[in-house]
C-alpha cells in the first residue's frame, strides 16, 4: 500500500464530521469514498489507530469545559445597553440637526423670495431701474455677514492695540 | 425517508425563521434581544476566543467587544445565514484586528508560548464511572496541553469542526480562507494532536 493510500485514508477520517446524513442521503461520490475508506480500514492497522485516537482526541476536546463566568455576562449585558443608549442618543441628535437645517434651507429660501418681491416692489414704486434695486436686494442680503465681520476686525484690533500697550 | 427530509426541512425553515427574528432585532438595536443572544452564546463565544487567543484575559475582553460590534453593525447580518457563523466571523475579525495592533498579520502569534497559563483548564464532572472519569479527564488535560502548542489557526478549524459542529463551508467564511485551508488545518490538527492523546494513554 502507498502513503497516498494512508494519507487519503487519514484525511478522509478527519474530515468525516458532524454532519450525520443517511447514507442514501449522502452523495454518490462520498459514499463511494466511505466504502473505500471502510474497505482500507479492514486492511490498514495504522490507519485503524489512526481513527481510534482521532475519535478519542475529539472525544477529548469535547470534554474540554470553557464557561463563561456570570460576572462576564452581566458586565456585557451592562456595556452593551449603554452603547446601545449612547447610539440612539447620537441618532436622535442627528435627526435633530438634520431637521433645523432642513428647517433653516427653508426659511432661507422663502425669505429669499419673498424679500427679492418686496424689493422689486420698492423699486417699482421708486421708478428705480432694476439694476439698482438688484443691488440694493444684494447689499440688503450680505449686509449682516458684513457688519459681523467688520465688528469682529475692530475687536480684535481693539484687543491687540491694548495688548500691546500693556507690553508697552 | 421522507420523515427524516421533513423533519430537516422543519429544522431549517425554524433556523430562518430566527435568523429573520434576529436580523429584525439588530437593525432596531434592540437591547432585550442582545440580552437574551449574549445569554444563549455566551459559553460558546467565550470558548471559540478561548480556543482562537489562547489567553482566558484577552478572550474575555474580545467577548465584550464582539458584543459591541454586534450592537454596532448588526445590519450586516444578513438572514440567509445562521446567527452563530456571522457572530463567530466577528469574532474572528475582532481578534485579527486586536493582533495587527500588537505584529504583523496572520493568527500564528496567537501560539501560545507561556506554558504556566493554561486557559483550557479540566475539572472533573460528569456521570461516568470513577475510573472512566480519570482516564478522559487525563486525555483531555493532555489534549488541553496540545492544544496550547498548536498554532491559532488548526485550533480555530478544530473548536469550530469539533464543538461547534459547523459544516466545512462555515468555517471557510468565519476564517475567510478557501475550503482546501480549512481542510487541511483540521486534518493537521487533528494529526497533531495524536502524540499528546497518547502521551494521555501512556
Ligand atoms: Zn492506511
Amino acid at each position: 500500500m502507498n502513503t497516498d493510500a494512508h494519507e487519503r485514508a487519514r484525511k478522509l477520517i478527519a474530515l468525516a464530521g458532524p454532519e450525520t446524513l443517511s447514507a442514501a442521503d449522502r452523495p454518490s461520490d462520498q459514499r463511494s469514498s466511505n466504502a473505500w475508506l471502510a474497505a482500507h480500514l479492514e486492511t490498514c492497522a495504522s490507519c485503524r489507530a489512526f481513527a481510534e485516537n482521532a475519535a478519542q482526541t475529539i472525544h477529548g476536546l469535547r470534554a474540554i469545559p470553557i464557561a463563561a463566568e456570570r460576572s462576564l455576562v452581566s458586565t456585557t449585558q451592562i456595556r452593551v445597553r449603554r452603547r446601545a443608549l449612547e447610539l440612539r442618543r447620537n441618532r436622535e441628535r442627528l435627526r435633530l440637526v438634520s431637521v433645523s437645517c432642513t428647517a433653516v434651507t427653508l426659511c432661507a429660501l422663502l425669505s429669499t423670495v419673498v424679500l427679492w418681491r418686496g424689493f422689486e416692489w420698492l423699486g417699482e414704486r421708486a421708478q428705480l431701474a432694476s439694476s439698482v434695486w438688484q443691488v440694493g436686494f444684494l447689499v440688503f442680503c450680505v449686509m449682516p455677514a458684513l457688519v459681523a465681520a467688520i465688528l469682529l476686525l475692530a475687536k480684535d484690533r481693539h484687543l491687540a492695540d491694548h495688548t500691546g500697550s500693556y507690553r508697552g | 425517508m421522507s420523515s427524516m427530509n421533513a423533519t430537516a426541512f422543519y429544522f431549517e425553515s425554524s433556523m430562518a425563521q430566527e435568523s429573520t427574528e434576529i436580523a429584525r432585532g439588530l437593525r432596531r438595536r434592540d437591547a432585550d434581544l442582545l440580552d437574551r443572544l449574549i445569554e444563549q452564546y455566551q459559553h460558546r463565544l467565550l470558548r471559540y476566543l478561548v480556543y482562537l487567543t489562547g489567553r482566558r484575559e484577552l478572550a474575555e475582553d474580545l467577548f465584550q467587544e464582539t458584543w459591541i460590534r454586534v450592537l454596532e453593525r448588526g445590519h450586516q447580518f444578513n438572514d440567509k445565514y445562521a446567527f452563530s457563523t456571522w457572530l463567530f466571523s466577528v469574532a474572528h475579525n475582532l481578534a485579527i484586528d486586536h493582533l495587527r495592533r500588537k505584529q504583523p498579520a496572520s493568527l500564528d502569534g496567537l501560539l501560545n508560548d507561556n506554558d504556566e497559563d493554561a486557559p483550557f483548564d479540566v475539572p472533573a464532572t460528569g456521570r461516568a464511572s470513577a475510573f472512566d472519569l480519570t482516564v478522559q479527564r487525563e486525555q483531555s488535560e493532555h489534549i488541553a496541553a496540545g492544544m496550547q502548542h498548536l498554532p491559532a489557526e488548526y485550533r480555530e478549524a478544530l473548536v469550530l469542526r469539533f464543538q461547534e459542529g459547523m459544516s466545512l463551508e462555515e468555517i471557510a467564511s468565519v476564517a475567510r480562507v478557501p475550503l482546501g485551508t480549512v481542510k487541511s488545518r483540521i486534518y493537521r490538527g487533528l494529526s497533531a494532536l495524536e502524540p499528546w492523546l497518547k502521551g494521555a494513554q501512556l
